[in-house]
């Protein structure tokens, strides 16, 4: 059993890989501790905190998640809270404004539940293209555990492998439900795009269609996947906890690392936390796995140096906190000539998805497409309301601008490139722990994709929708997908950690999720986060029991 | 098992938000009126209340609940010392008009601040909220009134729409506004 102080498997961080990793390990008969730098909150007060939110912050999916001074995120209640913890420099700051929850469960709380897999080509940028990374093994490698990560959190998706991504790609297991239907507002876009060539495909999501899935209820359509889930009835980490409580796990919530202790031949013997009254306590292990997100744990690598690792741990090859990605977003706003309708099924739920391939990849970046499908009656209203309307009028413009509205989006791959940097900034948190600091350019492959490629297409899009008008975001935004600080590749010379996500330079230290990811894709990540962790869970249980 | 609750609000960023929600009221005619005035202004009561009440259903043709009425009149009270005058007076002006729906009298305000007290109250309805601030007390959620010109379509966000994949890809007629 594990202790406080102690487990063969020692897990910081309490999100999708964490859980995913602990889960396995506990399966297979090994002692796991998690230490979570937040607090554990349970879901109905996160729900109460959303409907208590005045209409103008219901957008901000932080502002239900107060963060514990210990444990500080991004907050953007106002210009200044917003830039509070994380620092942000270079000509694309603003896109790298990324929202993570550090509570107990991770960032899942406030995902959109998209579980896209990435293609053969996507793992094989420099070879097919001449740019970016290849991944270090290749997509039949990694297909068996998209798999399973698709039964592990329950991801819906169609049967027809013509309508799967990547299309008519071998697949060991079909998803374990079918798709989750399509509202109004879906069904338009979607014969929109047919009419332009492009293909808006239901979206595989872990979310429960139709019927209930692992304890979790089927989706009843609440349309606020984000900020949270009121039902659970999408996969998210925090519901993953009692089931590894039930198993023997331990988890130490309000425990925030920092520092990983490296000793003799470098392997790694403990990890030190920071309680809430700033007591420091020691916590050894055979194996530690740090899963604190893309972020956190690049942050945490470069905090632990020491006089073997003076650059930070697992960072001899100076890679750590480098070829920091995201997908750059660019959003347009439309006013329609015609009612459209989103509100009805979950926020996201479909997406073009094609065009992020193609040989162009050589020249710019490839896009992904989506029509947002939250419900825009608040927005609709509050826009009616500042017409200074009232009676029918009030309410017949309330409806029209809430049904003629539309948000598109368009989300770019990146390329990674070691100036996007991840470095400690001299500022300190409350802890004294220093903030994460990140310079950001998109790059020429992006600025190129938008110009040639992903906003004529957008545009395109608005006026097949019946556009009257079109606003375009005036720079990158981001989409949350963290990755690239602890990049992955067969060379410790020019990367962070191994193919099952362990570092080079020390052999009992894993570093899996996003930021291993040797290609960020136009895709969202989260699927590819956990195919990752259930590899290098599989190498944490075969290293524990072989040596 | 352990529990946290989350922190509610820091007290620094509520004197700073709530700086910027009242500069935000001054907009909607809400603004603390000068010193002299100030001074008459008459209390808010229970009979002010009533008259509230009765005010926002002139300007409101649509169900009320009293008691989200009673908290967004004591609330526009707090930041208005003036109100209880103006609805006063706004319904004398409905009176005189024999106004039994808003379009019977809202024509007839005048343009300043009896107008934008009256756009205030039902802002305050449809939106929930007397001021849309950071730290602004929600006064309604799910019966706000925004959310129902589009409940026959469109999602309450965190409330169930339908059983499980059983809601609808029709898309209705905007002229056909549901009943509320």
């Amino acid at each position: 059993m594990a202790t406080d102080q102690s487990a063969d498997v020692v897990v910081v961080g309490t999100g999708v890989v964490g859980c995913l990793i602990a889960e396995r390990a506990l399966d297979a008969g090994l002692s796991v501790l998690m230490l979570e730098a937040g607090p554990r909150v349970d879901r109905s007060r996160i729900v109460q905190n959303y409907r208590k939110l005045p209409p103008i912050l219901r957008g901000h999916w932080d502002a239900p998640y107060p963060p514990e001074p210990w444990a500080p995120h991004l907050e953007t209640r106002g210009a200044k809270e917003q830039e509070e913890y994380l620092q942000l420099e270079g000509p694309n700051a603003r896109a790298y404004l990324q929202g993570y929850v550090r509570y107990a469960g991770g960032a899942t709380w406030h995902w959109a539940g998209l579980s896209w897999r990435i293609t053969p080509e996507d793992m094989r940028l420099k070879s097919l293209y001449g740019v970016g990374r290849d991944w270090p093994f290749g997509y039949d490698v990694i297909e068996p555990y998209y798999t399973r990560a698709e039964y592990a959190m329950g991801v819906c998706g169609p049967s027809d492998p013509a309508l799967q991504w990547p299309a008519n790609t071998k697949r060991s297991k079909p998803y374990p439900m079918g798709p989750i239907p399509f509202g109004p507002g879906e069904r338009r876009f979607t014969e929109v795009a047919a009419k332009l060539g492009m293909s808006n495909l239901q979206a595989p999501q872990a979310r429960n269609s139709g019927a209930a899935y692992d304890g979790r209820p089927a989706c009843s359509g609440t349309n606020n996947c984000f900020p949270v889930c009121p039902l659970a009835a999408k996969y998210d980490a925090a519901s993953a906890l009692p089931k590894i409580e039930a198993k023997g796990g331990k988890i130490l919530v309000n425990a925030v690392v920092y520092r990983i202790e490296a000793g003799e031949k470098n392997a790694i013997e403990a990890v030190h936390y920071f309680d809430p009254v700033k007591r420091s306590q020691r916590v050894t292990g055979s194996i530690f796995v740090i899963a604190c997100n893309g972020i956190e744990t690049p942050k945490l690598l470069l905090l632990s140096k020491d006089e073997r690792n003076p650059n930070g741990v697992a960072n001899s090859s100076d890679q750590v906190g480098r070829n920091m990605m995201d997908q750059p977003k660019l959003t347009a706003m439309l006013e329609l000539s015609e009612p459209l309708w989103t509100g009805v099924g979950p926020v996201q739920s479909s997406s073009i998805v094609a065009t992020s391939q193609g040989d162009f990849r050589s020249r710019y970046a490839g896009a992904m497409f989506r029509m947002e499908n939250a419900a825009r009656s608040a927005l609709g209203a509050a826009a009616a309301l500042k017409k200074g309307l009232v009676g029918k009028a009030l309410d017949a413009e309330i409806r029209r601008l809430s049904a003629c509205t539309a948000q598109l989006t368009v989300e770019h791959e990146i390329l990674p490139s070691p100036g996007n940097r991840l470095t400690l900034s001299d500022k300190r948190d409350w802890l004294g722990i220093n903030k994460p600091n990140i310079y950001y350019d998109v790059g020429d492959y992006v600025r190129q994709s938008a110009k040639e490629y992903s906003v004529p297409r957008l545009k395109e899009l608005a006026a097949g929708l019946g556009a009257t008008s079109f606003q375009l975001s005036p720079e990158f935004l981001n989409s949350d997908h963290i990755m690239g600080g602890c990049i992955m590749g067969a060379d410790a010379a020019t990367s962070v950690v191994d193919p099952d996500c362990r570092a080079h330079d020390h052999h009992n230290l894993f570093l899996p999720g996003g930021g291993a990811m040797p290609s960020g894709t136009a895709l969202n990540s989260t699927l590819s986060m956990a195919a990752l962790a259930l590899k290098a869970a599989d190498a944490v249980v075969d290293q524990l029991r072989h040596g | 098992m352990i529990r946290d609750d989350c922190p509610t609000v820091f007290a620094l960023d509520r004197r700073e938000i709530l700086a910027g929600g009242l500069a935000f009221v001054g907009g909607l005619g809400l603004a603390t009126p000068p010193a002299g005035s100030a001074a008459e202004a008459t209390a808010w009561s229970g009979e002010s209340a009533a008259r509230f009440m009765e005010l926002s259903s002139l300007l409101i043709q649509h169900h009320l609940n009293e008691g989200v009425g009673r908290r967004i009149g004591a609330a526009m009270s707090a930041l208005n010392p003036s109100l209880a005058e103006q609805v006063t007076e706004l319904l004398a002006i409905a009176r005189k008009k024999n106004a039994r729906i808003v379009e019977d009298f809202f024509p007839d305000l005048p343009e300043g601040p009896l107008k934008e007290t009256a756009l205030a109250i039902v802002s305050a309805w449809y939106l929930g909220v007397v001021t849309d601030a950071p730290d602004a007390e929600v006064f309604a959620y799910a019966h706000a009134l925004m959310y129902q010109p589009t409940k026959d379509v469109m999602t309450i966000p965190s409330y169930a729409i339908s059983p499980p994949n059983a809601w609808s890809a029709e898309a209705p007629r905007l002229s056909n506004m549901p009943e509320f």
